[in-house]
């Protein structure tokens, strides 16, 4: 009797423990399932006590779920500690654990007669048909033979994962782990002895010894919530104290990923500006969106975001806390997120300095090949043709005239040529006569009817003449390339500091900047002023092409 | 006995202007090639005494096919030109049968004949 008084003791823990630490974990993570399945896991304890009811009914249903709880710890330790759902090698062991507490322990029923199994103070199993030695010995040890696969295969599963844990998920598995492995060598030990056929108290004895790290599960699981608790608002402390001393170069990062005990964390920064965020050396970042191993917490400051921790998505650190160690640094992230803007506008501009000299490079090549192509063919068949009129010039005067009327076509399209070159390399116009008159001479020569809307008066600083100037030819000759259109439209307006250039068409549209060197280059052209180029051509809707320079 | 020409230059102009010159000065155009390949096969199929070829033609570069035509032991005396300067092509190199240079606003039936 010693035995059975230790028993209701440890079933009352166990049962309450678990209802307990299950229904509190619940209420505060109601997405994670390990909580409420450790509740499950003392009801399905509770019903299998019923089965020391007297009551014949009472005792055939706990005696018959009197394993479920086996079932549903299982699938808590195989859920824990993310309780997102289980892999499908998991899910198999679970719907089989499940199904042999259920429904394949139902024909044993049938056939067991508690008072024929040394059981002679049980009440009655209402559903024994007959009683037979023969199927409750065969049926018995087959669901003990699985139970034990099972257990083996839980086993497994446990120890890999335990293998491909990282250490921060090993230090967070630890209790749960070592509760769970011992439970399952008991149960090994449990069944192994009824399998051989061992009966009456030893098996008692065994089945208490592996209820008691079961028991200590739910105790284990407040404890580490408890630590957890503890360290994650010393970490904030810390972090405080360590945010006051002077910074050094990515040791904001290292501090965050110390509080939050991850060294995965990635620390990126928001640039209005542009939209994005870079990372510490202004690199633009793309945030992990789907991805379960990454989690985002953006931290904002006086309402704007300022941040995003990137983390370890399958640590525990609930939410509140990583917002609360961004919160602890939003200062010194703003501070950070102004040096990696700084960064990012020195990134842009080496890239785009890099470009312009690309682009100059490129010029004088098509420069060179357009001399040699145009202008010098030209010239060198003048000089040709001029030296054979000269010989014919006696001997047949027609044939020289010919000769010489044709040289002088030459040279007129060869000025021609010439005078086009030198405009792109500079218009002449523009510096001596402004932005105004320069765009009304280039309106003129589109061979698309240009209508000339505001223009500026005044002179402005040669740089940004000359920036406005290209954005109108280069939109302009795409238009009568390109855009199939019938007008457009030329406006440049003082704005704000800013002189904006706008050329719009009513042609079919579907421009990509990104595409073409033109418009590419016209982009750095300005970036190099910190002015900015926009695209806006939908489909079927025409094109505007906006350009926004600073100038004083 | 007059000398047959090939002419190879890219540029139609300069092809025709090119052609009445020499052929006024005695000479018999007997083809016109536009690009390294066809200057090629034309010479093949015409058996020029003189081929006048471009330096810089859009696919084989003219020094290529001057080496090209310098394989056959047969080959046409070759006389290069150019409406840039001779110092700019950089050096040809001595297996070619080169005879020499004439700048394209040089050109003259007497200027060729000087280097045959």
């Amino acid at each position: 009797m010693p035995v059975r008084g230790a028993w209701a003791a440890v079933a009352l823990i166990v049962g309450w423990g678990f209802i307990g630490a299950g229904l509190f974990a619940w209420a505060r993570r109601p997405e994670n399932s390990v909580g409420a399945l450790m509740a499950a896991t003392g009801f399905a304890w509770f019903v299998g006590l019923i089965s020391a009811s007297n009551v014949p009914v009472l005792f055939t249903v706990g005696s018959l779920l009197g394993s479920v709880f086996f079932v549903t710890a299982v699938h808590m330790l195989l859920a824990a500690p993310h309780g997102r759902g289980l892999s499908r090698g998991d899910r198999r062991i679970v719907v089989v654990g499940y199904l042999v507490v259920t429904v394949a322990i139902v024909p044993l029923f049938l056939f067991l007669d508690p008072a024929k199994e040394q059981c002679d103070n049980c009440p009655e199993n209402v559903l024994l048909i007959e009683h037979s030695d023969a199927v409750v010995g065969i049926w018995g040890s087959v669901i003990n033979v699985v139970g034990l696969g099972l257990i083996v295969a839980v086993l497994l599963s446990l120890i890999r994962r335990w293998r491909r844990a990282t250490r921060p998920e090993r230090r967070l598995y630890a209790p749960t782990y070592a509760a769970g492995v011992a439970l399952m060598i008991a149960l090994i030990a449990q069944l192994g002895l009824q399998t051989a056929g061992s009966e009456g108290s030893a098996l008692d004895v065994v089945f208490i010894i592996s209820v008691v790290p079961l028991a200590l599960v739910p105790y284990l699981f407040v404890a580490s919530f408890v630590r957890a608790r503890m360290f994650q608002g010393g970490a904030v402390g810390e972090l405080m104290a360590r945010l006051s001393e002077a910074p050094r170069p990515g040791g904001l990062r290292d501090a965050l990923a110390d509080a939050l005990d991850d060294p995965s964390v990635e620390l990126v920064f928001w640039l209005p500006e542009r939209g994005r965020f870079v990372d510490g050396r202004g690199h633009e970042f793309e945030l992990p969106e789907g991805d379960p191993t990454r989690d985002v917490v953006r931290v904002e400051r006086e309402g704007d975001c300022v941040a995003a921790i990137v983390h370890d998505g399958t640590l525990p650190q609930t939410r509140e806390h990583v917002q609360a160690v961004g919160a602890a640094a939003a200062l010194a992230l703003e501070n950070e997120r102004l040096d990696a803007e700084l960064r990012a506008k020195l990134d842009e501009l080496r890239n785009s300095r890099e470009r312009m000299l690309q682009i100059g490079l490129q010029e004088r090549r098509r420069l060179e090949r357009d001399l040699h192509d145009g202008a010098q063919q030209r010239l060198v068949s003048m000089a040709l043709n001029i030296r054979l009129a000269r010989s014919k010039l006696n001997d047949d005067p027609l044939a020289a005239d010919r000769l010489l009327s044709s040289a002088s076509d030459e040279l007129e399209s060869a000025l021609e040529e010439l005078r086009e070159l030198a405009r792109g390399i500079h218009p002449a116009v523009l510096s001596d006569r402004g932005l105004g008159t320069a765009l009304e001479t280039l309106a003129n020569r589109a061979p698309v009817p240009v209508e000339l809307g505001e223009l500026p008066g005044e002179r402005l600083p040669e740089a940004v003449e000359l920036a406005a100037y290209f954005v109108v030819a280069e939109a302009l000759t795409n238009v009568a390339k390109y855009a199939d259109a019938s007008h457009a439209t030329v406006q440049v307006a003082r704005e704000n500091g800013r002189l904006l250039v706008e050329v719009a068409d009513d042609g079919i549209g579907g421009a990509d900047p990104g595409r073409g060197t033109g418009l590419r280059g016209l982009a750095d052209r300005l970036a190099v002023l910190e002015g900015r180029l926009e695209v806006d051509s939908e489909r079927g809707r025409g094109t505007t092409v906006r350009a926004r320079i600073p100038c004083g | 006995m007059t000398r047959t020409v090939l002419i190879v230059d890219d540029h139609p102009s300069f092809r025709a202007s090119a052609r009445m010159l020499l052929e006024s000065e005695g000479f018999e155009v007997i083809g016109e090639a536009e690009d390294g390949r066809s200057a090629l096969i034309a010479v093949r199929e015409l058996h020029p005494d003189v081929v006048l070829l471009d330096v810089q033609l859009p696919d084989i570069d003219g020094m290529e096919v001057a080496a090209r035509l310098s394989e056959n032991g047969s080959a046409p005396a070759i006389v290069l030109t150019s409406s840039r300067d001779l110092a700019d092509l950089g050096p040809v190199r001595e297996r070619c049968h080169v005879r020499g240079f004439i700048p394209k606003s040089e050109l003259s039936g007497a200027a060729l004949e000087a280097l045959l």
